[in-house]
């Protein structure tokens, strides 16, 4: 198993731990420049954080208390770089070799290449491959090294759609092939979702929660994380305790505004300021009023056809609030939506997701908000 | 034609090219991956023969070097070795001379190829010496020829520094260059104009190599 615990303030702020299990694949997902990439340079030896202790199977690699630092060469990691970083004189079949240890290095690297369907490219240079094949090198170069941690850096930024699509259908497969810590490091959400067994969410240097895809993005831990997984339908309130066990009250919207009947877990305190999410798939939207609780009227007051869905606002009337929402164009075309008109949307208690509210979050100027979605 | 001047140039070429250039793949790999501070004062201070006269090196060269110095009555006492109006100084000097030439193009060769490739090599368990001789010397094999051709034109042309240090000893220090300013000096244009032919010939040879070399880059194919 790898563990990573790692701490700097700089030149990069860092303040990391997490796990990876032989066999898991663990995605570590946060915007350009939080760290991510640092981090991966962290565990492979390429920089050494200022505290800390990394290990892999009972083997130690960084430890800074006991001053061990061990270097690159002596940390068996396969390390699959953003843009590659393939030996351009080399072919592909040497590029494999030169990784292997094995007294049959040119064997083990042409089986290597094989299995990763580069059969017939193996005397090709770099620069005779597809930016897939050579994704593909660089990830047999990285099992070469018969590692006992696979680390993936982006690897399908430089690669275009199609071609992705097949690569992570190959790294899932991998993945089920090979019982290695896997951590894939990656901006997309789609791709961790897709990919990983877990999410480590990294935000200027510190990991904010950890969990599984479905965990992560339904219930983000906090604010930060919310915005960060990209959830729209994230908003304020104030919880209080209901009168039946294990149900509480979620004032939605200042002055009263209106209430949802939301569970109670008994981890937030009465009249606590507390931000709420809600995944869309927990959103119910009627043109009649429903049976059921939590029925909320709303007015349609965007739909922004994008293909074969629309994004649909609607602005909630007995709060000022929008609830932003995918709707097929069909709908909007049958006529079951038309702009301007009144819906009844209804929000699932069990989706309802309260966090304690961030205090203190600032944006700085020009950040990106989101991750790519 | 002096071919005991061209025997000289050309052995004084060669040899300066090759044992410059063990010492100059340090010294420039050094200089293309280091964050040292002192890095700026070392790459001015090896830039600094491409600025000053050659007649001014010569100058510092024969004094520090000459027998009445304290270094060349040293070196003449403990090594027999003297460095003025001999062969050997001349070597010394070339060194001196052609440190730019030698060094820079083996700077940028080497500070192109990409860090993220030096790393792979690391990661792919390769020790700093293979991760040298196996990526980074092949991938700045080009500079290293270009470094190495300069340097060997350089040093076929260079006049004063040779004169200065070198003198004019028909088959020890009298080369091409030497040779030439000697026979236009005997009205015999005959003579300075065969040997400038050869050394334009030479030149354009060595500096046709550079550029050949340049184009088959395996750097610029990605």
């Amino acid at each position: 198993m790898l563990s990573v615990e790692v701490f700097q303030t700089m030149p990069v702020p860092l303040a990391a731990r997490f796990d990876c299990r032989p066999g898991e694949l663990v995605a570590l997902v946060g915007p350009s420049g939080s760290g991510k990439s640092t981090l991966l340079r962290c565990i492979a030896g390429l920089m050494h954080p200022s505290r800390g202790r990394i290990s892999c199977n009972d083997r130690i690699w960084f430890d800074s208390e006991s001053k061990l630092r061990l270097a690159p060469q002596q940390r068996r990691v396969g390390l699959v770089f953003q843009h590659y970083a393939l030996f351009p004189h080399l072919s592909a079949l040497s590029n494999v070799a030169l990784a292997s240890a094995r007294p049959d290095a040119d064997t083990h690297a042409a089986d290597l290449l094989g299995r990763l369907g580069l059969v017939g490219l193996a005397e090709r240079r770099p620069s005779e491959l597809s930016g897939g094949q050579q994704q593909r090198v660089a990830l047999a170069r990285a099992l070469a090294r018969e590692p006992d941690v696979l680390l993936l850096d982006e690897p399908f930024s430089a690669v275009d759609q199609p071609a992705r699509h097949e690569l992570y259908r190959e790294l899932a497969e991998l993945h089920r092939a090979v019982a290695l810590p896997i951590v894939l490091v990656t901006h997309d959400l789609h791709e961790a979702r897709r990919l990983a067994d877990r999410m480590v969410i990294i935000d200027g240097g510190t990991t904010l929660q950890q969990g599984t895809p479905a965990q992560v993005l339904s219930q983000p831990r906090n604010a930060r994380v919310a915005e960060l997984v990209g959830i729209q339908n994230h908003f304020e309130g104030v919880f209080l305790h209901g009168s039946e066990a294990g149900w509480g009250r979620l004032q939605w919207g200042a002055d009263g505004g209106t209430e949802l009947h939301v569970r109670d877990k008994g981890r937030i305190e009465e009249g606590a300021a507390v931000s709420w999410v809600v995944p869309a798939e927990h959103i119910g939207v009627h043109r009649h009023a429903p049976r059921g609780p939590n029925v909320q009227r709303a007015r349609l007051s965007e739909a922004l056809p994008l293909g074969d869905i629309a994004l649909c606002r609607f602005d909630m009337l007995n709060v000022r609030a929008a609830v932003q929402l995918h709707q097929t164009t069909a709908q909007l075309q049958r006529g079951e939506l038309v702009v301007g008109e009144e819906v009844f949307l209804q929000f699932d208690p069990s989706g309802v997701h309260i966090m304690p509210r961030h205090v203190g979050l600032r944006w700085r100027k020009g950040e990106k908000r989101t991750l790519s979605l | 034609m002096d071919w005991d001047a061209a025997r000289v140039s050309l052995l004084l070429s060669g040899l300066t090219a090759l044992t410059l250039l063990p010492a100059s793949l340090w010294v420039s790999r050094w200089l293309a991956t280091s964050t040292s501070r002192s890095r700026p004062l070392i790459e001015a201070a090896l830039l600094l023969p491409l600025l000053l006269p050659p007649t001014v090196i010569g100058f510092y060269l024969l004094t520090s070097l000459g027998g009445a110095s304290t270094v060349g009555t040293w070196l003449a006492q403990h090594l027999g070795l003297h460095l003025v109006f001999t062969f050997e100084g001349l070597l010394f000097a070339s060194w001196l001379i052609n440190l730019p030439f030698m060094i820079q193009p083996l700077q940028r060769a080497f500070a192109a190829v990409p860090r993220s490739v030096r790393e792979a090599a690391w990661v792919s368990g390769l020790s700093d010496w293979r991760t040298f001789w196996r990526i980074e010397l092949p991938l700045a094999w080009p500079g290293v020829l270009a470094g190495a051709a300069l340097t060997f034109a350089h040093t076929l042309g260079e006049f004063g520094v040779v004169l200065m240090v070198g003198g004019n000893i028909a088959g020890q220090t009298r080369t091409l260059s030497i040779a030439i300013y000697d026979r236009v000096q005997a009205f015999d244009n005959t003579a300075a104009q065969q040997m400038s032919l050869v050394l334009v010939g030479l030149s354009l040879a060595a500096l046709a190599i550079v550029f050949a070399l340049g184009r088959r880059n395996p750097l610029q194919e990605r």
